[in-house]
């Protein structure tokens, strides 16, 4: 066997997997040939370093815990179950559908008052009372003092013409 | 009880569907640990492991009446426990997209931490934990399936047949997902060896 088949076997002769003459011609390459021999004992280091990982051990209620998992009520455990559902959607996704949702209620909304007389009395009203309150900002405010002093004023010259 | 410890897991299980509870504590005892340690492999967590490990034997007495003995009993509960690992891991990367939470995207130092959090103060064990780190964040530098069939061959001897059934795929594609996942290992971990 050559030393390209054999290092393309060497993982499945690791794992005992190969059949037993395919077993048995790598293990008679691996012996004579130096480059494929120092590349499976890297191969088993790798395997070795790997059982040093830990190994945990479950508590000693795993299986009364587990019980009540068992014991819980049906509807308890139905809804956990959906918890799924809203994380199917992603938050961008969400934010999106919120977004054009928004929109297109605007935009209808929007139609159908503007169809409407009243909202176009509404629409008046409202503009009026946007000037009256945009008259806070003159230098004599409607109600004040100053605006009885102007009026006054302006009262005299009217006459005095 | 003692009996009943003889008993073969398809035979337990049998029993179980008839609501013996005390054969369903056999199974689980018998069972529990490879099991935990399967999923804590694969995905990392203590916690996580736990939980998961409790909801794969929940599933098991949940399936007890429809189980039927057609492959080994172990090959049956770790496709459950695979199953579990692999909903699991898609769900936590759907509820990092849904929180906008970006940072643990490369799993760089999740593991790492993780372990640190549970090691003990004693010296000597801290490097165990290290290396033990060191091992896990190895094992997560792989793609899930090629995690999953080093897991299986590794710490459970499963043969490629077992491993194929496991995992949902072909025997030849356990053997390269075993190939390239021992590959990535031998890089991984060259430092670690010397």
């Amino acid at each position: 066997m050559k030393c390209r088949n054999v290092q393309k076997k060497l993982s499945a002769y690791q794992d005992r997997e190969l059949e037993p003459r395919e077993q048995e011609q790598v293990r008679s390459h691996l012996l004579s040939c130096r480059a494929c021999s120092e590349q499976f004992a890297e191969l088993e280091r790798v395997w070795q370093t790997l059982g040093e990982f830990e190994e945990i051990r479950p508590n000693p209620w795993f299986y009364q815990q587990i019980v009540r998992k068992i014991k819980k009520p049906r509807e308890q455990r139905l809804f956990p179950s959906l918890q799924w559902v809203p994380r199917l959607l992603p938050a961008p996704v969400i934010v999106f559908i919120l977004l054009v949702v928004g929109i297109l209620t605007g935009t209808y909304l929007g139609n159908i008052l503007s169809q409407s007389n009243i909202f176009l009395l509404h629409y008046e009203q409202a503009s009026e009372t946007v000037f009256t309150s945009m008259r806070v900002f003159d230098p004599a405010p409607p109600g004040t003092l100053a605006e009885g002093y102007f009026r006054m004023v302006s009262y005299k010259e009217d006459d005095s013409r | 009880m003692a009996p009943m410890d003889n008993l073969s897991s398809e035979e337990l299980m049998a029993k179980i569907a008839e609501g013996d509870n005390d054969s369903f504590e056999i199974l689980v005892s018998r069972h529990q640990t490879s099991v935990l340690n399967l999923i804590y492999r694969f995905i990392g967590d203590r916690t996580q492991a736990k939980d998961l490990a409790q909801e794969v034997f929940l599933r098991v007495w949940q399936s007890a009446k429809s189980y039927e003995p057609k492959a080994k009993f172990t090959t049956w509960i770790y496709r459950i426990t695979a199953n579990l690992c692999f909903n699991e891991l898609k769900s936590t990367r759907r509820k990092k997209w849904f929180s906008f939470n970006w940072s643990d995207e490369d799993g760089e130092h999740t593991f790492e931490e993780t372990l640190a959090d549970n090691a003990p103060s004693a010296e000597d064990l801290l490097l165990e934990k290290e290396r033990s780190s060191q091992i896990a964040n190895a094992l997560q530098s792989l793609s899930e399936n090629q995690r999953m069939a080093l897991i299986l061959k590794r710490y459970d001897a499963l043969s490629y047949q077992e491993i194929a059934q496991v995992i949902g795929c072909s025997v030849s594609a356990v053997e390269s997902l075993l190939v390239r996942a021992k590959r990535t290992l031998q890089k991984k971990l060259k430092n670690f060896e010397k």
